[in-house]
């Protein structure tokens, strides 16, 4: 019973792997994440239900699918990622950026959602009304927009990092599963259940991914009541 | 709630059903080695051809035997077992899980280096050749520590003395036909793999071959599970027939049992 | 000196504005879906007309045939709402400061003590939104508006969501703010009441029409 918590060193990395790949995930996608949000969120123009629909595949495909199309355009002979190798020798595949790359694709889609869903609950006319007080829209977005959709947002980015934990399918297809640089904690959950006298770690790791799941989603409670708090009562 | 009641009871009883099927399907279920993927299937489809008269059908399933031998062990339901080493044969011997007197060295082959199509490079299959510059990027094989492609890569390369220089390039693969994969695809620039894995693919050419002496003999095992069904013996003994032997050759493995 | 000219054509309701104002404080008046707010925001900036002309000052914020149209933050035209629509984020002082963000904090803080004192709002002034009365929320409205230094204030049925009692509390200040504040103002009302108590320069508006040169 007492082997169930004794972690080894390799486990840990595995941990360690699994985190770094996650927050580099987030990093890369807030940005353009709550870009493609506010987007969908305000305004309309020619094209808008197809970048819904493109933004949402990963999210309805089987991970493997999104894997394989990130290994026909960036593997080494891809049709971006053979010019990625020939003129700057950079090739994704073992890598544990290819693995936040295959995170990251899909993650994007659940935090564009939660992100849409915080802006668009952002009532209009106080943007209006920030305007007419003289605010570009810029500065309209970082102080009203944002403040307001906050609680959506910081859903959106636990969502995605819970996911991009989680990633398995379209990680082990674009990057493969190498110890120490594509091996997060699915994968290495998936590799001891194929090996003999597999199990013992394997259990290890499953009560570690429980663990950080629960972290995640206590965490991410009590930073949108946190929020909710400091906006208080929109629609008085 | 009588109504809900109905339709609770009638899935249960579908779902039921196939799995009922299943257990009394009498089709012939085989696990082999990843590497006798198109072979078997071959031979398998042969013996169908065959045998159409009883309806015979088999059922294949390919990984690293490793894996296989995990699988059997948890309970899988298959019939016949080939390992690409003696090693998992006897991991499921030791737990009692083949029949009694039915294992048979089957097959043997010989391991290769390979680079993919056009970019092969210079070697010298010898003790003290700088073999981890002589390619740049990765080497693929399955992985050392339990797919047989990838112990006897690691003896040979042991043997060599080019183990330790190539351990930091090495990507341990799940089966030898993953690895094989990642060579045509060029994300490793090199691999260890079978000689019949190499001649089934037109986009990766072989560099070397390992000598026989730097590894254990390569030996498929072939088996009966204990509890397979009583139409599996036919195809275990067409393993061992001549015109199974004829696709083994034709594919390139050597046929060990008389 | 504020000129108006706009056409506007929605599915059931076209606007046809047509408006010349040189007193500084003036109204519109007009029944409920006479076009009133969409004339409001015409002029900031908001609503975009099929054609026309409106400038302030001799300044054209819009102009159809010399393809003239600022945006609405640039058009310095405050507005105060029938939903005060204060930032529930926010504290009321950063709310008053919100508009004025663009001038030095010596201007800034001057600006903020002669609202404070203007509209009593001293004792509000840490508390945020929603701890606040619909009256003291509308004051806070006025306040932030005033503060951004609108060229001009225009003020959309301030009054109409709030009961007799809070009304008569309000209107000192309005009548305040028209005396003591040197900004235009063109006050929007369906309630002669409040207007003649404000001015004496009403446009009158039906069915979107508005003509006039008061």
């Amino acid at each position: 019973m007492l082997e169930l918590v004794k972690f080894t060193p390799a486990e840990l990395t595995i941990l360690l792997l699994s985190l770094k790949v996650a927050i580099f995930c987030v990093l890369v996608i807030s940005i353009p994440a709550i870009a493609t949000a506010w987007l969908l969120a305000r305004k309309s123009f020619y094209g808008k239900s197809l970048l819904d629909s493109l933004v949402h595949l990963p999210m309805v495909l089987p991970p493997v699918v999104p894997g394989f199309i990130l290994l026909v355009l960036l593997g080494r002979q891809g049709w971006i990622g053979k010019y990625l190798y020939e003129y700057f020798g950079i090739s994704l595949a073992f890598t544990w950026v290819g693995a936040v790359v295959a995170s990251a694709v899909m993650a994007f889609p659940l935090l564009v959602r939660a992100a849409r869903q915080g802006i668009a609950q952002v009532d209009r006319q106080l943007e209006i009304a920030a305007q007419t007080l003289g605010a570009h829209p810029l500065r309209v977005f970082f102080t009203i927009t944002l403040p307001l959709a906050l609680p959506g947002i910081i859903t959106g980015l636990i969502l995605a990092f819970s996911r991009s934990l989680g990633e398995f399918g379209a990680t082990i297809t674009f990057v493969g599963n190498i110890e120490g640089e594509t091996r997060t904690l699915p994968l290495a959950i998936y590799t001891y259940t194929q090996v003999p006298d597999g199990d013992i770690p394997a259990l290890r790791l499953v009560i570690l991914s429980l663990l950080l799941a629960l972290g995640a989603l206590m965490l991410s409670e009590k930073l949108e009541r946190k929020a909710n708090r400091h906006i208080e009562h929109q629609d008085d | 709630m009588i109504k809900q009641l109905a339709v609770l009871v009638s899935l249960c009883v579908s779902a039921w059903m196939p799995m009922r099927v299943a257990y009394a399907d009498d089709s012939i279920k085989v696990f082999a080695a990843a590497s006798l993927t198109n072979v078997i299937s071959q031979i398998a489809k042969q013996y169908e051809q065959e045998n159409t008269a009883n309806q015979t059908e088999i059922r294949t399933s390919f990984a690293a035997s490793s894996a296989l031998a995990k699988q059997i062990e948890k309970g899988a339901p298959a019939d016949i077992f080939i390992s690409a080493d003696t090693q998992w044969m006897q991991y499921l011997q030791n737990k009692k899980l083949i029949q009694a007197n039915t294992q048979v060295n089957l097959l043997g082959n010989q391991l290769v280096l390979i680079a993919p199509t056009g970019k092969r490079f210079k070697v010298n299959m010898e003790k003290g050749f700088d073999i981890a510059a002589a390619f740049s990027g990765k080497l693929c094989t399955g992985d050392p520590a339990s797919v047989p492609v990838g112990i006897y890569a690691k003896q040979s390369l042991t043997a060599l003395t080019w183990w330790s220089s190539l351990e930091p390039k090495l990507v341990g693969t799940q089966d030898v036909r993953s690895a094989l994969v990642l060579v045509e695809r060029g994300e490793c620039d090199a691999g260890i793999v079978y000689e019949t894995d190499a001649n089934i693919s037109d986009k990766v050419e072989i560099v070397a071959k390992f000598p026989e002496s730097s590894h254990e003999p390569i030996v498929y095992p072939l088996g009966l599970v204990v509890g397979a069904s009583s139409n599996a013996v036919g195809f275990y003994r067409y393993l061992s027939s001549p015109q199974a032997h004829a696709v083994f050759t034709k594919y390139g493995f050597t046929v060990l049992a008389k | 000196m504020i000129e108006i000219v706009a056409t506007l054509s929605r599915k059931r309701f076209k606007l046809d504005a047509h408006v010349a104002l040189t007193h500084r404080v003036t109204a519109l008046f007009g029944p409920s879906g006479a076009g009133k707010s969409t004339l409001l925001n015409v002029i900031a900036g908001i609503a975009h007309p099929d054609s026309g002309r409106i400038v302030i000052d001799g300044v054209a914020l819009f102009d159809a045939q010399q393809k003239i149209d600022t945006p609405i933050h640039q058009r310095q035209i405050g507005l105060v709402f029938q939903d005060h629509r204060l930032f529930p984020h926010l504290s009321v002082e950063k709310n008053l400061r919100y508009g004025a963000h663009r001038f030095e904090s010596a201007a800034q803080q001057k600006g903020l003590e002669e609202i404070t004192a203007l509209l009593e709002l001293g004792s509000l002034l840490r508390q945020k939104p929603y701890q606040l009365s619909g009256g003291e929320k509308q004051r806070v409205a006025l306040g932030r508006a005033l503060m951004s230094k609108p060229r001009l204030l225009m003020l959309d049925e301030p009054l109409a969501s709030l009961d007799k009692r809070l009304k008569s509390q309000i209107l000192p200040y309005l009548k305040r703010v028209a005396e003591e504040v040197e900004i235009p103002m063109i006050y929007v009302s369906h309630s002669m009441d409040e207007i003649t108590q404000l001015t004496d320069h009403v446009m009158h508006i039906a069915h979107g029409k508005v003509h006039a040169a008061i």
